[in-house]
């Protein structure tokens, strides 16, 4: 079957680092991290009250019925939406659509849907002892509702999908929208994740797992240390980021600017255990990724990690790219972006496919901050503490991997800007 | 002590960010931008105002006058007399609610 070229031609993030693409890559670049102490009534209440949390606004963006209307994650996702769309150029106002709202799907992850929202509704029912929850309660804690949102507000009236494979819901929703267009299926799809888990309950039931980080005493900020030996676990963060993928031929006609390209999609199940990870898990949805991209080993110039800080996960990947890329493992900078942006479970893969995108047209390698400790079992160029400059970058992975066992890894290639 | 209407226009004004003057009795809750489920909340906010507990059965309420008559007879305690109760479909001579009527408290579901 001919596949077809899927370009990005747009851009859409709500981040602990910035409010678009280009803020979020600067705060990243510049090893700056979006990790704080919560400042929440009941944060005391917390073992480790740290997050990234995003500096968002809804007032900014919504009118007060649609706040009443919208979960904290939906707000995020219609943003990072909206973002991408107007930077895609596709439904500019003084232009004919660019495509046939038919032919234009929606393709979210998700982790935990609307946390705040079924969180509000507890504390009514339990906390409260009211009888009543909000009317809205359904609609905005059910977890297609940031997709369907999108939809509603663009008119895209092509399919509408929500993904939720736990921390790797926006890789697999990116890897299924790619197979949409790349297959001739779609012309157009907004494609990416949104998460907002800083809810109390949820921050208590993530404590509950035992996979939180401690707070790092001198630093707060620093708490996630992705590869360092120090490392005690991973700091939840949220937000949303958001693409606009398009058929290559048709972005060209129509002279959009091109951040970067879709190669492929990799996707593997663990079938092991719920939460601990897998080496031939996450080798096999590497493998696949290259070969679903038709490249080598050796076409891979950097990877973007899923280094969330946990014990189990950097040192299982480690390995796992030693087992795909032998000795060349060694050659590659491997960038933990989490350490900034925390996990951003079902919203992080989009966010991190983003950053990868702009590292590669900035020719840098993003730093893995707080790595300050070496670990003999975490032994590659993770870039350290300090961004890489002046490299070339061509083709990238942004590895997802998640609780359940389902593994997604994006093969990504730099843009060319706006080809004529 | 403000009427039933008055508060009522309080809570229409302060959760839809409608003109004074457009809330009357006749008024239209649909051309007010207030749709199925904009009743469905403002129901729960006439249950906090009025300290009432709405009735489970579904009522057909399209203007502000059937919302306001539909409070005071709960208020009252006697049987609500405005707007038409919905009845069930399986019962042939129902009355089908008028084009875009509010069947609520309980939205519809697919």
């Amino acid at each position: 079957m001919t596949r077809l070229r899927v370009a990005v031609t747009g851009m859409g993030v709500v981040s602990p680092l910035g409010d678009s693409a280009q803020a979020a890559f600067i705060a990243a670049a510049a090893g700056r991290s979006g990790v704080v102490l919560l400042d929440l009534p009941s944060a005391q209440r917390l073992i480790a009250p740290v997050a990234a949390a995003a500096p968002f606004d809804a007032t900014a963006h919504f009118e007060p019925r649609q706040i009443r209307m919208l979960d904290r994650v939906s707000q995020f996702a219609l943003v990072a939406a909206k973002q991408a769309v107007t930077d895609s150029g596709c439904l500019a106002c003084d232009l004919p659509p660019a495509h046939a709202p038919e032919r234009c799907g929606v393709f979210l992850g998700t982790g935990m849907g609307g946390t705040h929202t079924i969180d509000e509704g507890y504390q009514s029912l339990y906390g409260d002892g009211s009888d009543r929850v909000k009317p809205f309660t359904v609609l905005m804690g059910m977890y297609n509702a940031p997709a369907a949102w999108i939809g509603l507000t663009h008119g895209f009236l092509g399919p509408n999908f929500t993904y939720t494979t736990a921390c790797s819901s926006s890789a697999v929703a990116i890897g299924e929208a790619w197979l949409r267009v790349a297959s001739g299926g779609l012309d157009m799809a907004v494609a990416g994740g949104a998460e907002a888990p800083l809810s109390f309950g949820s921050l208590k039931a993530w404590e509950a797992l035992r996979t939180l980080a401690t707070v790092d005493a001198a630093q707060p900020s620093a708490s996630c240390k992705p590869f360092s030996k120090n490392r005690s676990g991973m700091v939840l963060g949220e937000g949303a980021a958001m693409l606009v993928l398009e058929a290559w031929d048709a972005a060209v006609a129509r002279g959009a600017f091109i951040h970067g390209e879709v190669l492929g999609c990799g996707l593997s199940n663990d079938a092991g255990h719920i939460t601990r990870p897998s080496v031939p898990g996450q080798a096999a949805a590497m493998r696949n990724a290259l070969q679903s991209a038709h490249l080598d080993p050796a076409d891979i110039d950097a990877i973007n990690a899923h280094g969330t800080g946990t014990a189990a996960n950097d040192a299982t990947e480690t390995e796992a790219i030693k087992c795909v890329f032998g000795s060349r493992a060694h050659l590659m900078p491997i960038s933990a972006t989490k350490a900034l942006h925390g996990h951003m479970l079902g919203a992080t893969g989009a966010l991190e496919c983003v950053l990868s995108l702009m590292a590669m047209k900035h020719r840098v390698a993003l730093p893995t901050m707080h790595l300050d400790s070496a670990d003999p079992e975490c032994d590659l160029d993770y870039v350290p503490q300090m961004v890489r400059r002046d490299l070339t970058i061509r083709t990238m992975l942004s590895n997802s991997f998640a609780f359940g066992g389902t593994n997604a890894v994006l093969v990504l290639r730099i843009g060319n800007g706006r080809v004529q | 002590m403000l009427t039933t209407f008055e508060r009522l226009r309080a809570i229409l004004v302060r959760d839809y960010q409608l003109a004074e003057q457009s809330i009357t009795m006749p008024a239209n809750l649909e051309s007010l931008g207030i749709d199925s489920l904009g009743v469905a909340e403002l129901l729960f906010s006439i249950e906090d105002e009025y300290r009432i507990t709405l009735p489970p059965e579904p009522v057909d309420l399209c203007t502000v006058g059937e919302v306001v008559d539909y409070i005071d007879s709960l208020i009252a305690g006697r049987k609500p007399t405005a707007g038409a109760p919905v009845k069930s479909s399986a019962n042939t001579s129902t009355v089908t609610p008028p084009h875009g009527a509010s069947l609520l408290p309980v939205p519809r579901m697919q």
